[in-house]
């Protein structure tokens, strides 16, 4: 176990958002207002950190043939468990997510990372591959949020600060309002991944030539 | 154990690992249907009060006076003659409340859906019992966002009257609404505009089958 390299991979090297590319469905359809970002990133965190550790500890009983569906009952539970406290106690988020939180069940991230890591090792560091594989995701979801807000709503902070209308920092006139749609999500994670895979590249050349 | 489940291909067909297979599965279903029974006990009491709130906030919206307005707990029953009505009218007929001023009914709320032009509009639409419109508020949609949105945000139209206030005051007496003839659309959102005016169609046509 090798927490500063599961650390780096989580957010970096093996980001699932901008490296691994799973989980996107999510990523552009919520990334419009921090709230949004944050509640999401937490939900996923917990999510996948749960998953990850039960996955792992049962994982020498789990039939070879039938994990996928051990796998996604485990997750559905999970899923639906948060779902409900977060319907129970934080409405607000509810409301604002929707049907994404329920859609965390068939997000790429928590079952990739079932298959990939927590069914071949161990409890605790399986339950730090879940959490740095969620800061890494809910990093992006963040960078996204402050990308397409800015832009799209010109403010900062949309959901939490100044009372939930966010920071303005474009006058009203200003902002490019697609960047808030669908199409906006696309562009932006684009960018974000073209310029990370530029980052990594770099970098491994700079390792090759020493 | 483990070693005899991994073993894998040759025992396909040994009746003992489809076994194995059933009860792990199994077993596993019905811990987790176990702790979604748990958490469902802690959290239903909360969401079922969290709904309500919401209902009587988006009611409350549409009543004439709301302030002394108070709604009954449990919807009315929808007989066939006032989903036939609805269906007729184009929308969905959802849960209708009894608004009551002093105990003595003076009005509806009724919960209708209609399509817009991303998907559906699910929307309150308040009458009194003269079958009148007295407020309608949108309880969700998925309009397209700076278009759709500006008839859900109740923008004012070319008349200057809020897109959703302009409903209040018609009857089922004006005859059947319409965008272009008594209702006044938003420009470029007439399919939005269309929605509403589908749903508070649905409604009247319910409150006036109610017989």
């Amino acid at each position: 176990m090798n927490l500063g390299k599961q650390f780096k991979e989580g957010l970096l090297t093996n980001n699932p958002v901008l490296v691994q590319v799973i989980g996107m469905c999510s990523t552009m359809a919520i990334t419009t207002s921090m709230f949004n970002g944050i509640g999401m990133g937490v939900a996923v965190t917990v999510i996948l950190t749960l998953s990850n550790v039960i996955i792992s500890a049962i994982r020498k009983i789990i039939p070879d043939k039938i994990r996928i569906a051990m796998f996604i009952v485990v997750i559905a539970g999970f899923v639906t468990c948060v779902d409900l406290l977060i319907q129970a106690f934080v409405p607000a988020l509810s409301a604002s997510l929707g049907v994404f939180i329920p859609l965390i069940v068939v997000n790429c991230i928590i079952l990739g990372r079932a298959e990939a890591f927590s069914y071949k090792n161990g409890v605790a560091a399986s339950f730090f591959d879940g959490i740095f594989q969620g800061i890494g995701y809910t990093a992006v979801l963040l960078v996204m949020c402050i990308i397409r807000e800015f832009l799209g709503a010109g403010t900062f902070g949309g959901g939490i600060l100044n009372g939930g209308d966010g920071i303005r920092i474009l006058p009203e006139q200003f902002p490019i309002g697609m960047l808030t749609l669908p199409v906006g999500g696309f562009l932006v994670l684009a960018c974000l991944i073209a310029a990370m895979q530029w980052a990594l590249s770099k970098s491994k050349n700079k390792e090759e030539s020493k | 154990m483990s070693n005899e489940v991994k073993t894998k291909e040759k025992v396909d067909m040994d009746p003992k690992y489809i076994i194995t297979l059933t009860v792990t599965l199994f077993i596993t279903c019905v811990i987790v249907a176990g702790l979604l029974g748990l958490v469902n006990g802690v959290t239903a009491g909360p969401i079922a009060e969290i709904n309500w709130q919401n209902t009587q906030a988006a009611m409350t919206q549409v009543v004439s006076d709301p302030d002394n307005t108070t709604f009954g707990e449990t919807p009315l029953e929808n007989t066939q003659a006032m989903t036939d009505a609805a269906t007729a009218a184009g929308g969905t007929l959802g849960d209708i409340y009894e608004a009551q001023v002093n105990g003595e009914t003076v009005g509806y709320a009724v919960t209708v859906s209609a399509s817009g032009s991303q998907g559906t509009i699910e929307m309150m639409v308040g009458v009194d019992a003269e079958g009148t419109v007295t407020g309608v508020s949108i309880v969700s949609h998925s309009e397209t966002s700076g278009i759709g949105t500006k008839v859900m945000g109740n923008e004012p139209t070319a008349s200057g009257v809020g897109v959703l206030d302009q409903f209040i005051g018609k009857s089922a007496a004006d005859g059947t609404l319409s965008v272009g003839t008594n209702v006044d659309a938003i420009t470029g959102a007439t399919v939005s505009t269309r929605g509403v005016t589908t749903g508070v169609n649905t409604a009247l046509a319910a409150v006036g089958a109610m017989g």
